[in-house]
């Protein structure tokens, strides 16, 4: 009978293994839900500002890889919350495919600590991103906005490392972030690319704030909406309402998060939203 | 006092039985189901065009992008198709032609043709419409129906795999088309539209209630795709961004990278 039980453990620990990830170590910034998928660039003190803001608003921390700015959900947030906007060596079973990571360790440190051509050190460099006047960035851009099932609901962004792209955002479809993908892949210059974009859940609840946002949002806001699309964003995570794009006016900025605080059900409003007059000097 | 080899017995002994009564309960609990009862079914009207599933089809116009079939999109600013992101899909509705004996239509026959429908229509949508279960904001209801099914000559029994049961009147899909509408899963209004009267079932038929192989209800599984995927090229060519909307969509689209947040 012991012998029985111990060849069946043995069996049964010999699967868990195989199934498992490996355990690997990497140099790490830890950020906001909110930023990381916004892709800010390279990590600046504006990204800085913005991780700490947004998770002092309530966005969840997560890891942002440094040396291909995969987005890592944690298991383990607490080890995370006095580190948001600081970078960090850490280790655990980290499943690059849908973003996971079985978090073990997490040791503080020091960009400089990351040596020299170190791959680590390309989202730290400024000078390693693509420019938005670029030819390939524009071609990228264009291919992104004409993806025929983006919505109100969905918001997909990029930015470009030499020759490999990173998408990043949220999408109600999973379509999305196929398409995205595939359209990127077929421009000449786009060597790798990084599919940081976020699936969201369907949850009826989610389904409700969208739809009372977008209500509120149109109905004093009326010309940032139009038949086939908007100029405003609304993402829904989990009861939490993110607001993206750009607008004529601080006023109409304030006054959309205004509208989307009072939408019921809604955890927080992460007003993300961008003036036009200071985004038109990018 | 017991050694660990009894106690390991025993406890091995005690979950063989816990597994055995579980097992015995849940068999005697697997009655059949109640039987459904059976649909009547629906008869296009002598002498007209459409089957009349639709609520109104005066607004159907020809569109370029699929051929054979009659579209309508709401051109509604604020319920207009890229307003929703989700759908429900009803069971499928069976219209048989006018003078199709409707006796000899059998409800295994009826459930072999739509179940395999249904099935192809979520497949052909779903990822770009997220099949849900219930109706809810932003969610669509996709009703469809196929319209003109008839009967066909017997099956003979060689043509059948012997692991295959013949349906009592094999269902020929010759001349058949599919009338399709997207509503509001929550106020019912029109958001879109086809009346698709593309030939794919001829010399189809579907004569037994598992499609087999055999090369005629091969035929039939192909054209049942075949419809599926034109409501998902319908649904593609609805949201293709055209002219004024194609510039305005490029115009606002703003990567964040680098970019200044106003907080």
């Amino acid at each position: 009978m012991k012998k029985t039980s111990s060849i069946l453990c043995t069996l049964l620990f010999s699967a868990g293994a195989g199934i498992g990830a490996e355990i690997s170590t990497f140099h790490a910034y830890v950020d906001s839900d909110v930023c990381s998928r916004l892709m800010l660039g390279p990590i600046t003190s504006e990204r800085i500002g913005c991780s700490q803001q947004t998770h002092k608003d309530g966005a969840l921390p997560v890891l942002v890889r440094l040396q291909d700015n995969t987005v890592f959900d944690v298991n383990k947030q607490k080890m995370l919350k006095e580190h948001v906007g600081k970078f960090a060596s850490v280790t655990g079973e980290a499943k690059a495919q849908n973003g996971t990571m079985k978090l073990e360790s997490l040791i503080p440190e020091e960009t400089s600590s990351i040596p020299q051509g170190d791959p680590a050190r390309r989202l730290l460099d400024v000078r390693m991103f693509r420019a938005p006047s670029d030819k390939v960035f524009e071609k990228i851009r264009h291919e992104l906005a004409m993806m025929p099932y983006i919505t109100t609901y969905d918001f997909i962004s990029f930015n470009m490392v030499g020759s490999e792209v990173i998408l990043t955002g949220w999408t109600v479809r999973n379509t999305n972030r196929s398409e995205a993908y595939n359209r990127v892949k077929t421009i000449e210059g786009v060597e790798t690319i990084i599919n940081n974009i976020e699936v969201l859940p369907l949850g009826s609840m989610d389904n409700q704030i969208r739809a009372n946002a977008r209500a509120k949002l149109q109905r004093v806001l009326s010309r940032y909406f139009w038949g086939s699309g908007s100029d405003i964003k609304i993402v829904v995570k989990n009861g939490d309402i993110i607001l993206l794009g750009t607008v004529a006016t601080k006023q109409d900025s304030d006054l959309a998060a205004l509208q989307c605080n009072s939408v019921p059900s809604a955890f927080h409003v992460f007003n993300m939203l961008r003036v036009e007059s200071s985004a038109a000097r990018q | 006092m017991l050694n660990n080899d009894d106690v390991s017995g025993k406890i091995v002994a005690c979950c063989l039985a816990v597994l055995l009564v579980a097992m015995t309960i849940g068999c005697s609990q697997s009655t059949p189901p109640p039987a459904a009862p059976k649909a009547a079914f629906n008869k296009i009207p002598a002498g007209q065009e459409f089957s009349g599933f639709l609520k109104d089809y005066s607004a159907l116009q020809p569109n370029p992008n699929v051929e054979s079939a009659l579209t309508y999109v709401s051109s509604d600013a604020q319920k207009n198709l890229r307003s929703y992101f989700a759908i429900v899909v009803d069971p499928i509705a069976v219209y048989i032609a006018t003078d199709v004996d409707e006796t000899k239509i059998s409800e295994s026959s009826r459930k072999a043709v739509t179940n395999y429908f249904e099935h192809a229509l979520k497949n052909a949508v779903s990822d770009a419409f997220p099949v849900v279960e219930s109706p809810g904001p932003l969610t669509l209801r996709l009703r469809a129906a196929l319209v003109g099914v008839d009967v066909g000559g017997a099956v003979p029994a060689a043509d059948l795999p012997p692991d295959v049961g013949p349906l009592d009147h094999p269902l020929n899909i010759a001349k058949l088309r599919v009338e399709m509408e997207l509503v509001d899963s929550e106020t019912g209004e029109r958001i879109a539209a086809m009346v698709d009267k593309s030939n794919l079932g001829a010399g189809a038929e579907v004569g037994a209630e598992y499609f087999s192989r055999v090369e005629r209800f091969a035929a039939a599984r192909e054209a049942f795709d075949q419809w599926a995927g034109r409501v998902r090229e319908f649904l593609d060519s609805a949201h293709t961004l055209t002219g004024q909307d194609a510039e305005r969509a490029d115009k606002a689209y703003k990567p964040y990278g680098a970019a200044t947040v106003s907080k």
